[in-house]
């Protein structure tokens, strides 16, 4: 049997009408949510304006610099934060659609980034004659992220 | 397999070397509710999990919070780089830093190391699951009292983003737990152990 559903008002999420006893519920974040575009996401960690729930009102407002890696970071952020959505509402079609176009967009954006930067994995394939994998700066290292 | 991607899920960049916040981030590299234990906690949870959405979400969430390790990794390094003589014997830094020098090691704020007691894997889903929902809000909560210590804008913003995640990652548990419990008696969801009993 189907449980019957309640909305609750504006906060884009569901709860059954009959709950068993003993058990945790949190509302069930609604199908199609409004959305952030990438960028602003990452900045503000999630994609879901219903989720954005900041402590004590600090919040980030800053505009990443448009550069070849924040650009990859957002669209990456964008990839993973629609996968664990998707994890949970395997049949959301417009979800899935929207996750396939970051996908895309991030397979073009990495070899972009590639090309100027060197390879992001061990897949990725070489170019030039060294071997570049090893270049300083590594990720954790202040110079790798000074203008992003 | 696990595969190494060259970039940071999001930019770390801290301006001003601290070696005191420092110490203060550490924790949630290899404290009792930080990214480290956060990650073998889901990672190793997947095992014995027997439907095929939780196994997926378990291991994408556990993924994220290996970069998130990474990110407080980056974190407490920048904030321990060009150490002054006059930083290392701070009496606040200088205990850590006679064991590890300006390296990065999996112990928590007091210098506990990082233990698999502060976690768990029961091998039921129901328990394994409120247990992350548990975990995340006590994340969001050591994250909540860094901004409330912290005054290094550089190092807040990262910790408001890593917050965020913990939010984002306790509703999907929860949802988790909706969809578990789809799966079980619906008029008695304890009445049995699906990883063993299914």
């Amino acid at each position: 049997m189907e449980p019957k559903q309640v909305e609750n008002n504006g906060m884009n999420g569901r709860l059954p009408a009959m709950a068993p006893l003993a058990n945790p519920y949190v509302p069930f974040q609604l199908e199609n949510p409004p959305k952030y575009e990438a960028r602003k996401g990452l900045v503000r960690g999630t994609l879901y304006p219903g989720l954005d729930l900041p402590f004590m009102g600090m919040i980030n407002q800053h505009e990443l610099p448009v550069t070849h890696k924040s650009e990859l970071q957002a669209l990456g952020f964008a990839i993973q934060e629609l996968a664990l959505y998707l994890d949970t509402h395997r049949d959301d079609r417009e979800a899935l659609e929207l996750y396939r176009q970051y996908q895309n967009l991030y397979q073009k954006g990495a070899a972009e980034y590639e090309k100027m930067h060197g390879p992001l994995t061990h897949g990725a394939p070489g170019q030039g004659e060294c071997y570049e994998w090893l270049n300083d700066p590594w990720p954790w290292e202040y110079a790798a992220n000074k203008e992003a | 397999m696990f595969i190494y991607n060259k970039k940071l899920q999001y930019p770390v960049k801290i301006d001003k070397p601290n070696p005191k916040l420092a110490k203060i981030i550490l924790t949630q590299y290899g404290g009792p509710d930080g990214e480290l234990g956060a990650s073998l906690r889901y990672l190793s949870q997947r095992y014995s999990m027997p439907f095929d959405d939780l196994k997926g979400l378990l291991t994408d969430i556990g993924t994220e919070e290996l970069g998130h390790l990474e990110m407080i990794g980056a974190i407490v390094h920048q904030l321990t780089r060009n150490l002054t003589e006059q930083e290392m014997r701070d009496p606040a830094f200088a205990p850590y830093f006679v064991d590890h020098t300006a390296s990065v090691y999996p112990a928590s704020a007091a210098g506990t190391p990082w233990s698999a007691t502060t976690m768990q894997v029961k091998g039921d889903p129901m328990t394994d699951l409120v247990e992350d929902m548990a975990a995340e809000q006590k994340a969001r909560t050591t994250y909540d009292n860094i901004l409330r210590i912290s005054d290094d804008p550089d190092v807040n913003d990262v910790i408001k983003f890593l917050r965020e995640r913990e939010v984002v990652h306790f509703q999907r548990f929860g949802e988790a737990v909706q969809l578990l419990r789809e799966k079980l008696n619906e008029k008695n969801v304890y009445y049995m152990n699906p990883a063993v009993d299914l």
